[in-house]
């Protein structure tokens, strides 16, 4: 299978607070490769700070590496071409109470990734913006709406749709399921698995949670203090035994 | 005796088109170092029915009870000043994301210091300086923190989130309260620190006698302790009972949707199969369906649940539906 993203010995260091050139850096992910094939899933695995977020992060192009590259389609992504990166890379963060802008309509909200991406009329653009919200179980009515007559659930929801109005090839999901009710998560989760079965998206999702990676990952990347520990098939790392660190990430609290 | 009684609480909001329930006639009975936890989706009332027990509601809703009652006291006969005395020295509350309730830019110590009551140190300005010094050591203690001296100068981002979430409780339990009300305090955490936390507020409600009202919106994240468990929906109450009761042979559709969609009954399906869910969306304020509320989202519906559903009762349980699972053959 062709992987469609392919990321090399990416990596990341951050000087401390004040930022001298003598004082030492600290290393968030140390040189990471993996590939990911177009309808695949990759879960990303770690205890906190073991530097998920960030990989995340640098894949999205959220944030730019210290060193390594990335390549989408086979074609390399520098921080100059953003535009490419953020039609086909879409991030959902954890946090959607603080990605949202308490003084513009959802509606308005959603539509700005589609003015700055797309060449869609006025018109085509609402109506895009209502289609997205019916996909993500908002009626319609929620366009006029402002963030805080949401709940907290229905602003996840709302996240989740400016991640995939520009229908991209990869969704970068950080944490994003956690904090949904029940019955929006297993939504949610039905959708972005409809979604991969028939436009082919591919998902990154970080997540603490064993049941949805086993449920849904393909492929799962553990990650320990900034290094990468396993990168194997979901099947493979489940039939074997694993070493403790691994095995407390993948066992499933009752 | 119950601690805590509330009998038919509801709380309406005057919008534009009329008046909106926000919680309908919801029931809750609470005893001294009993663990009930209440689980509802978003907007189901279940924050509001804490914030109507600690007593901060917005003025303008309307907050009707046949009984609102704490330790045998009418609270919604109070005064402000009656209630806010009463609250403060029985109740605490602790919240999904510690670290935005932690004071910024105070350490730990102040923070913890400033909890603690000041009847509980007496004498000179020294011994009490003293004194206060080994209370805030034994709350971190209670908690289970053991690094203390490094905590005790942090600030709040410095700690991890459990850390955090353990100091929002030290300084919950600062003044011993009677109440702990816990507003999904688990809610994104990793699994091995929520399991800790879980196990201390179970460990602090069986050795102080203090009750637990556990709000959460997934029944995979109730305290394996819980004793009660209550069901909201769009502000009504669904059902309500005996945890062990509702868990095993549910009488109302709710609750069974909620256990088949909490991801601990899914690991048994294939891998990228569908996942059990209810349909639609919660309904907004304006459109709440008559009758029923969850009406258009369950697979049970039928033309009378456009007629709100008397209370029934089984043994163990009391459910709001006219056509309810699991009847007991007899
Ligand atoms: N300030 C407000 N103004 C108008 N409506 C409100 C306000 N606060 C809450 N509500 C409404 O009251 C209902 C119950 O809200 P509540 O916060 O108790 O829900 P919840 O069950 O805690 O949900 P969540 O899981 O999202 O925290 C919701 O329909 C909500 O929209
Ligand atoms: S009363 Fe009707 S709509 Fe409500 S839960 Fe029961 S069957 Fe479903
Ligand atoms: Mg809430």
């Amino acid at each position: 299978m062709t992987s469609i993203l392919e990321v090399k010995n990416l990596s990341k260091s951050f000087r401390g607070r004040r930022d001298w050139p003598w004082s030492p850096k600290s290393v968030a992910l140390e040189p990471t490769s993996f590939t990911l094939a177009a309808g695949e899933t990759l879960a990303i695995m770690g205890e906190t700070g073991s530097g998920k977020s960030t990989l995340a992060k640098l894949v999205a192009g959220v944030d730019n590496p210290t060193s390594g590259d990335i390549y989408l389609n086979g074609q390399k992504l520098y921080d100059a071409n953003t535009k490419q990166r953020c039609q086909n890379i879409r991030m959902i963060f954890q946090d959607s109470e603080k990605s949202l802008n308490s003084q513009r309509t959802i509606g308005q909200q959603l539509e700005e990734p589609l003015i700055f991406n797309t060449r869609q009329t006025a018109q085509e653009r609402q109506n895009t913006v209502k289609q997205t919200l019916r996909k993500v179980g908002l009626l319609a009515e929620h366009y006029e709406f402002y963030p805080h007559m949401l709940s907290t659930g229905q602003k996840q929801r709302v996240a989740i749709a400016r991640a995939i109005s520009l229908e991209p090839q990869i969704i970068v999901a950080d944490e994003a399921l956690v904090a949904l009710d029940p019955s929006v998560r297993a939504q949610i989760i039905n959708l972005m698995l409809d979604l991969q079965q028939d436009m082919g998206i591919s998902y990154i999702f970080v997540t603490h949670s064993p049941q949805i990676v086993k449920h849904i990952a393909d492929k799962i990347l553990i990650l320990y203090r900034g290094k990468m520990i396993t990168f194997e098939k979901t099947e493979h790392l489940l039939n074997k035994p694993q070493q403790p660190y691994v095995e407390q990430l993948l066992h499933e609290h009752l | 005796m119950d601690m805590l009684d509330i009998r038919n609480l509801t709380i309406e909001l005057d919008m534009p088109q009329g008046r909106v329930r926000i919680l309908d006639r919801v029931n809750l009975q609470l005893k001294a170092g009993e663990i009930h936890s209440i689980v509802g989706e978003s907007g189901s009332g279940k924050s509001l029915l804490a914030k109507a027990i600690i007593g901060v509601i917005n003025p303008a809703w309307r907050v009707t009870a046949d009984r609102l009652w704490w330790n045998g006291q009418d609270l919604l006969a109070m005064d402000a000043k009656a209630r806010r005395f009463v609250t403060g020295r029985d109740m605490a509350m602790i919240f999904q994301d510690p670290a935005a309730y932690l004071d910024p830019n105070n350490t730990i110590e102040q923070q913890i210091n400033e909890a603690i009551p000041s009847g509980d140190v007496t004498g000179t300005f020294l011994r009490r300086r003293i004194d206060r010094k080994t209370r805030v050591r034994q709350l971190l203690h209670r908690v289970g923190v053991r690094d203390h001296e490094k905590v005790l100068k942090s600030y709040p981002f410095e700690l991890s989130e459990g850390i955090a979430q353990k100091v929002s409780i030290a300084i919950a339990i600062a003044h011993r309260p009677k109440l702990l009300i816990a507003d999904e305090p688990t809610t994104a955490m990793e699994p091995s620190t929520r399991d800790q936390i879980q196990r201390l507020i179970t460990k602090l409600a069986m050795s102080q006698d203090m009750s637990v009202l556990l709000i959460t919106q997934d029944v995979a994240s109730i305290l394996p302790a819980t004793q009660y468990l209550t069901l909201l929906y769009c502000g009504q109450l669904m059902e309500t009972g005996k945890a062990s009761a509702l868990l095993q042979a549910p009488a109302h559709p709710y609750t069974q949707s909620m256990i088949d969609m909490s991801l601990q009954s899914q690991h048994e399906l294939p891998r990228k199969s569908r996942l059990p869910t209810l349909p639609g969306a919660v309904p907004t304020l304006r459109h709440m369906p008559i009758g029923c509320r969850l009406g258009p989202r369950c697979p049970y519906a039928q033309k009378q649940c456009v007629k709100a559903p008397p209370a029934a009762t089984r043994e163990q349980q009391l459910f709001h539906c006219h056509y309810p699972l699991n009847e007991p053959t007899s």
